[in-house]
C-alpha cells in the first residue's frame, strides 16, 4: 500500500507552506484579535491610499510631545537630495545644554516602503535619546510606488551623508553615528550600512534594526508559515517589494542597497543590533541576515521573541515581551554608545 | 495596550467597547495566558493601576496602565476602590481609583476577575504535582516532623495548603485558595500549616466517605469540604463500628422503590418542597404522593424540622456508613 521514495523531491511544504506556526503569546494574541477587526493581515496595492489616511485612534507625534518638556529642540529642515532629486525633509531633534558633542540615531521609518513619515516610530526613538543623550534626525524619505528604487534609500543616504558633513554644528559626534529603523525602516538602515561602508562617506558605530524588511524574494520558510496570519504577512510584503522594485522583485538583478538580504558580502559592516517574532514573516531573512554578519567575521546581537507579531511592540507597547525588547534595544545602545 | 485602548475609546461606544472587553479577556484565556497579564490589561484597559491580592498565598500583582509591573510598596488598599472577588477566600482583583467604576471600567473588573479565577483553578488545583511518594510521606502522620517537611520542599507546598482526598484512594495537595469542582468525588480537608498537613488529611478522608455519586441511587454531593461539616464528623466517628437504627429505617425505605432515596435526599437538602420537586423533575403532587409513602416505610414525619434534621442525619451516617476507616 505504501511506497517509500528515497529523496522525496523538495515540495512546497517543505518550504513553510501550511506548517504550524509557533503560537502567538497571550497578550498578542489578545490584540491581534482587536487589530483583526481594524487591519487584514494581508495588505494589497489598492490599500495604500487607505492606509494613507491620518487614523485618529493614532495621532502623530507632535512637536511639543518630541520636545519632552523643553530638554529637546525640535526642527523641521529640508537638506540637499540625492544629485539630480529634489531636498529631502528631515525632523532633527537636540538635546539642550549638552557639554560636549552628542552620539546621534538616524532614524528611517517603517510602513512597508508605502506608508509612514518621519514621525512613524519616533516615540521609542526619542525615549532612547532622553535615556543616553542622543540627537535624532529622521527622515522623511519619498515613498514607493511613486518613487520606486533607490530613491527612498538615496534620500535616507542623502540625511545621513547631511548629518555627518553638519556634525559639529549641530553638536554631534560624527564617530558615534547609529543607524536604526524597524520594519522597513530596518532594511533602510541595513541599506545604509551596507552603502556607507562601500562609499566610504561615514563611519557609522552602529546598525539598530528592528524586524527589518530585507529580502524581496520573499520565500523564507516563515513567510510561507505566517502567510495570512498576524501583521504584514507574505502578501502584504509581496506589495510593499512590488511597489519599491515592479517588475524587478525577486528578479536576479535586485541591488543590496534594496534589499541588504542580496549582499554577497557582509564583512566590514559595524555592529548590528537585529531582532524580529517568532511569528511573523521576516522571522527567517533576519535570523539569516545576522547569521551572515557572523560568519563573515562581524559584530551581531540578535534577539527572536517568542510569540510576537511583526510590529508586536508597537501594537501592544505595555505586553511583558514588548517591555522586554524594547529595554534590549535600549541595553544595546547604551553598551555601543558607553564612553 | 496603550494603543488598544485608544482603539476602544476611539472606535466604539460605551456598549460597544464593554464587548470588545470580554472579546480581550476570552482571547487572553484561550491563549493561556497567566495572571500578570490579566492584570495588565485590566489596567490598559481601565486606565489606572489595577492589583490582584491573594492574602493566603501572599501573592500580590500590581501592574501600572502603561504595562509596567510595580510593587505595591507602602500603598496599602483602600477599601473604598472598586474590586471584584476572584476566588474564596478573599482573593481580590481592585482597580486603583477613587470613586466608582465607569461602565466599561466595571466590565472590565467583572471579566478580569472571571479570567484569574480561570486561570487559579488551572495552575492551582488542576495541576497538582505528581508525586505520589512525597504526598503520601507528607500526609503520614506516623512520619517524623523533618522528612514530612522535606517532603514539602520537594512538592513546592510552601504556605497553607489542604489535602484533597479523590475516591479511588489518590490525594493530593493543593494550595490553601484551590478551588475543587466536578471531576472525581472529593474529600476537601482544611487549610493548615505545611507541618498539620496529616490533620487535613484525616478529615478529607472522613469528607470523602460523605460524598456520592450524585445519582438517583446514590444521591448526595460529590465533592465535601471538611470546613463546612461542623459537628457532623464529631458524629460520623461516633458512630463509627455501631448500628444506628435510623440508618436501618433508611436502608428498609430505600428498598422499597428506585426512586425512595433520591426522593428523600432532595427533600433533606431542597429548601422547599417545591424546589425538591423542580430538583427531582416531578410534580409537586407526586413528590406529595412518594413522601408519604417514604414516610411511611422510614417510621418518622420528615415536614417538621426536627423530623428534617434526623432524616439528614440519616443520610449522612448512611453514606459514611458504606466506607469504614
Amino acid at each position: 500500500m505504501t511506497t517509500t521514495s528515497p529523496s522525496a523531491p523538495h515540495t512546497t511544504e517543505q518550504r513553510g507552506v501550511g506548517a504550524p506556526r509557533p503560537p502567538f503569546d497571550p497578550e498578542i494574541a489578545a490584540v491581534l484579535q482587536v487589530l483583526a477587526g481594524v487591519m487584514p493581515s494581508s495588505l494589497t496595492a489598492d490599500l495604500i491610499p487607505v492606509l494613507r489616511q491620518p487614523n485618529p485612534a493614532l495621532p502623530s507625534i507632535t512637536d511639543e510631545e518630541l520636545g519632552r518638556g523643553g530638554t529637546f529642540t525640535v526642527s523641521t529642515r529640508s537638506v540637499p537630495g540625492p544629485a539630480g532629486a529634489p531636498d529631502v525633509e528631515v525632523i532633527v531633534c537636540l538635546p539642550v545644554g549638552a557639554a560636549a558633542p552628542v552620539a546621534a540615531v538616524l532614524h528611517t521609518h517603517g510602513g512597508g516602503m508605502v506608508i509612514g513619515d518621519a514621525r512613524t516610530g519616533l516615540a521609542e526613538i526619542m525615549d532612547w535619546a532622553a535615556e543616553l543623550q542622543l540627537a535624532v534626525v529622521s527622515v522623511d524619505y519619498r515613498l514607493a510606488p511613486e518613487t520606486p528604487h533607490p530613491g527612498p534609500v538615496e534620500d535616507c543616504y542623502a540625511a545621513l551623508l547631511w548629518t555627518a558633513r553638519n556634525a559639529a554644528e549641530l553638536g554631534i559626534d560624527p564617530d558615534r553615528i547609529v543607524v536604526a529603523g524597524a520594519s522597513a525602516g530596518g532594511g533602510l538602515a541595513a541599506a545604509l550600512a551596507l552603502m556607507a561602508r562601500d562609499r566610504g562617506d561615514v563611519a557609522l558605530a552602529g546598525q539598530l534594526l528592528i524586524y527589518p524588511m530585507l529580502d524581496d524574494r520573499n520565500d523564507t520558510f516563515s513567510a510561507h508559515q505566517m502567510a495570512g496570519v498576524g501583521v504584514w504577512d507574505q502578501v502584504s510584503n509581496d506589495t510593499g517589494w512590488t511597489a519599491l522594485l515592479g517588475a524587478d522583485r525577486g528578479g536576479p538583478d535586485v541591488s543590496p542597497y534594496a534589499a541588504p538580504a542580496r549582499a554577497t558580502d557582509l564583512s566590514g559592516l559595524p555592529p548590528a543590533f537585529v531582532d524580529v517574532a517568532s511569528t511573523e514573516t521576516f522571522r527567517d531573512e533576519d535570523i539569516a541576515y545576522a547569521t551572515r554578519i557572523w560568519q563573515a567575521g562581524g559584530i551581531a546581537e540578535l534577539h527572536v521573541w517568542p510569540g510576537g507579531c511583526h510590529g508586536f511592540d508597537t501594537f501592544a507597547p505595555g505586553a511583558g515581551i514588548s517591555q522586554e525588547a524594547r529595554a534590549a534595544r535600549l541595553r544595546w545602545l547604551r553598551r555601543l554608545l558607553a564612553p | 495596550m496603550n494603543d488598544l485602548a485608544l482603539r476602544l475609546a476611539a472606535l466604539d461606544p460605551e456598549a460597544g467597547a464593554a464587548v470588545r472587553v470580554v472579546g480581550h479577556f476570552d482571547a487572553l484565556l484561550e491563549a493561556r495566558a497567566g495572571l500578570q497579564s490579566i492584570v495588565r490589561g485590566a489596567a490598559a484597559l481601565a486606565g489606572c493601576p489595577a492589583r490582584l491580592v491573594d492574602p493566603a498565598r501572599g501573592l500580590v500583582v500590581r501592574v501600572l496602565p502603561d504595562g509596567v509591573v510595580e510593587a505595591a510598596g507602602e500603598h496599602a488598599v483602600d477599601p473604598a476602590w472598586p474590586s471584584a472577588e476572584v476566588a474564596a477566600p478573599g482573593v481580590l482583583l481592585w482597580l486603583e481609583q477613587s470613586g466608582p467604576a465607569g461602565t466599561v471600567q466595571a466590565v472590565v473588573l467583572e471579566r478580569a476577575a472571571a479570567a484569574a479565577r480561570s486561570v487559579l483553578q488551572r495552575t492551582r488545583s488542576h495541576a497538582p504535582v505528581e508525586d505520589p511518594a512525597s504526598v503520601e510521606l507528607l500526609v503520614d502522620a506516623a512520619a517524623p516532623e523533618a522528612d514530612r517537611l522535606a517532603a514539602a520542599r520537594r512538592l513546592g507546598v510552601t504556605a497553607t495548603a489542604r489535602v484533597v482526598a479523590l475516591a479511588g484512594g489518590r490525594t493530593l495537595v493543593v494550595g490553601a485558595d484551590a478551588v475543587v469542582t466536578g471531576g472525581d468525588r472529593a474529600g476537601v480537608g482544611p487549610a493548615v500549616a505545611v507541618a498539620e498537613l496529616p490533620a487535613s488529611g484525616e478529615l478529607a478522608r472522613l469528607a470523602l466517605r460523605l460524598t456520592a455519586e450524585g445519582t438517583a441511587e446514590d444521591p448526595g454531593p460529590r465533592v465535601v469540604h471538611a470546613d463546612q461539616l461542623g459537628s457532623l464528623s464529631l458524629l460520623v466517628r461516633a458512630a463509627d463500628g455501631r448500628p444506628v437504627p435510623d440508618v436501618q429505617a433508611l436502608a428498609h425505605a430505600a428498598a422499597t422503590g428506585p426512586w425512595v432515596l433520591a426522593t428523600l435526599d432532595a427533600v433533606a437538602t431542597s429548601s422547599s418542597l417545591r424546589d425538591a420537586a423542580r430538583t427531582l423533575h416531578v410534580h409537586h403532587s407526586t413528590l406529595q404522593d412518594r413522601l408519604q409513602h417514604a414516610e411511611a416505610a422510614l417510621g418518622w414525619d420528615v415536614h417538621s424540622p426536627a423530623g428534617r434534621l434526623r432524616l439528614q442525619l440519616a443520610l449522612v451516617l448512611h453514606r459514611a456508613g458504606r466506607s469504614r476507616p
